[in-house]
């Protein structure tokens, strides 16, 4: 994906939280069974089904929690692409956004 | 002359595999450059039957000045505290165990059995193994906490699953040759000229984890493995990234997380499923931290590394 695609897909991305998408931000994953079965859950996902990635990983366009987490703290985040690298969802994202698959 | 008896209880024999693949010096270079002995050992032994057991009985009474006594494997206690599963020249080797540990000058436990109590050792245990002179981090094992050998040192630990054999015979050369008193020992027995700096000592992916850059996937030569995939490098005191394997790499220079094999904990978790290659975590943050670093410093000093990662960071920069 070139970074104009990239930048086209975040935009996306960005409109659809925006504009209300609705995301399963709570319960946040405690433990690693229950992480991994969020990953289940996006695996069973068709490849194109992006809104479904966003549902499922509870994305906010926003600092989320009483720590304010964010994605730029985030393990799966590269600062320069600005992309969230965990292979399940590998989508470029914004800095300030959230979701419930947040690790630091 | 130094002679070694090397016995093995509960174990797997890769500490044997290890050790015998030792260069500079090779196990043949102990015999030949450094004056030992091997009494017996497992694999290299000749004595069968009734001739062991006479050499056995010859080194606990004396008869045979037995300077070290290697031990790898655990102690196996079961059933009922017998040993009668372990059954060694006649006897419950727990026995043999007991007696020629009093006899020894030196008594080295080898790999993480004879240390710790391993992976046999782990829960439920159903060899009721213990390790020399630890069950995993409590103190005492099957020797007792009090135990010195005839030296006065106790029990030298050198864990490892398998043990790297530059550890095991550097060891032994040190305490062959004479030179035991420079030894300095660790709060677990373990030499400290080995295990005091951590896997990660020298990891080559230690820029990744800088600029907390995660490997995500086995097979990324980016990333660091410590964030998702359970590496235990900064949390572990081994010299593999010093002292590197078969003289070329290391189990995270080939992009396998390290288990953390050296500590007394090693299986962490006692194996639960889904503990092994995944960081465990608590609220997306990390259970184990790297030592001596607090829940609040990693948050801030991670954010602050995140910002200043350069771009290279991300990228994959080994070429072959």
């Amino acid at each position: 994906m070139s970074q104009s695609d990239d930048d086209i897909l975040r935009k996306r991305i960005g409109d659809l939280l925006a504009n209300g998408l609705v995301t399963q931000t709570e319960p946040f994953p405690e433990t690693e069974k229950e992480f991994g079965k969020i990953l289940d859950q996006l695996r069973e996902l068709p490849p194109d089904d992006l809104e479904g990635k966003l549902v499922i990983s509870g994305f906010v366009d926003h600092p989320y929690g009483e720590d304010q987490q964010r994605c730029l703290e985030c393990m799966y985040y590269l600062v320069h692409r600005k992309w969230c690298d965990l292979p399940e969802l590998a989508v470029p994202v914004e800095p300030e956004w959230w979701c419930r698959l947040w690790r630091i | 002359m130094a002679n070694i008896l090397w016995l093995q209880g509960g174990a797997c024999s890769g500490n044997t595999m290890s050790f015998l693949n030792a260069e500079e010096p090779s196990a043949c270079d102990l015999v030949t450059d450094f004056g030992m002995n091997i009494l017996w050992h497992p694999s290299l032994g000749m004595e069968l039957g009734e001739n062991l057991q006479q050499l056995l009985r010859d080194c606990v009474s004396g008869k045979i000045k037995l300077d070290i006594f290697v031990f790898e494997g655990t102690v196996v206690n079961a059933p009922n505290g017998t040993g009668e599963w372990n059954r060694f020249a006649g006897r419950p080797m727990k026995e043999w165990v007991r007696e020629l540990s009093d006899a020894a000058d030196f008594v080295v436990a080898i790999g993480d059995c004879a240390t710790w109590g391993g992976i046999p050792a782990t829960a439920p245990n159903p060899t009721d193994s213990q390790g020399l002179q630890f069950l995993k981090r409590d103190h005492g094992g099957f020797l007792g906490k009090d135990f010195k050998a005839k030296s006065g040192l106790p029990v030298i630990n050198i864990p490892g699953c398998p043990a790297h054999p530059d550890w095991v015979t550097q060891i032994l050369v040190a305490v062959a040759t004479g030179r035991a008193g420079d030894l300095s020992l660790d709060e677990f027995q373990r030499p400290k000229t080995f295990f005091q700096s951590f896997t990660q000592t020298g990891c080559t992916r230690n820029m990744h984890f800088a600029y907390k850059v995660s490997a995500t996937e086995f097979g990324q030569r980016k990333g660091c493995l410590f964030y998702d995939l359970g590496c235990r490098g900064p949390m572990t005191h081994s010299p593999c990234n010093r002292i590197l394997w078969n003289r070329v790499s290391s189990k995270t220079r080939s992009g396998m997380p390290c288990l953390g094999c050296t500590e007394p904990e090693f299986p962490f978790f006692d194996l639960a499923p889904g503990t092994v290659f995944k960081t465990q975590t608590v609220m997306g943050v990390p259970k184990d931290l790297p030592e001596g670093v607090n829940k609040k410093g990693y948050i801030k000093l991670t954010g602050a590394a995140k910002a200043a990662a350069p771009a290279w960071a991300e990228q994959d920069i080994f070429v072959v």
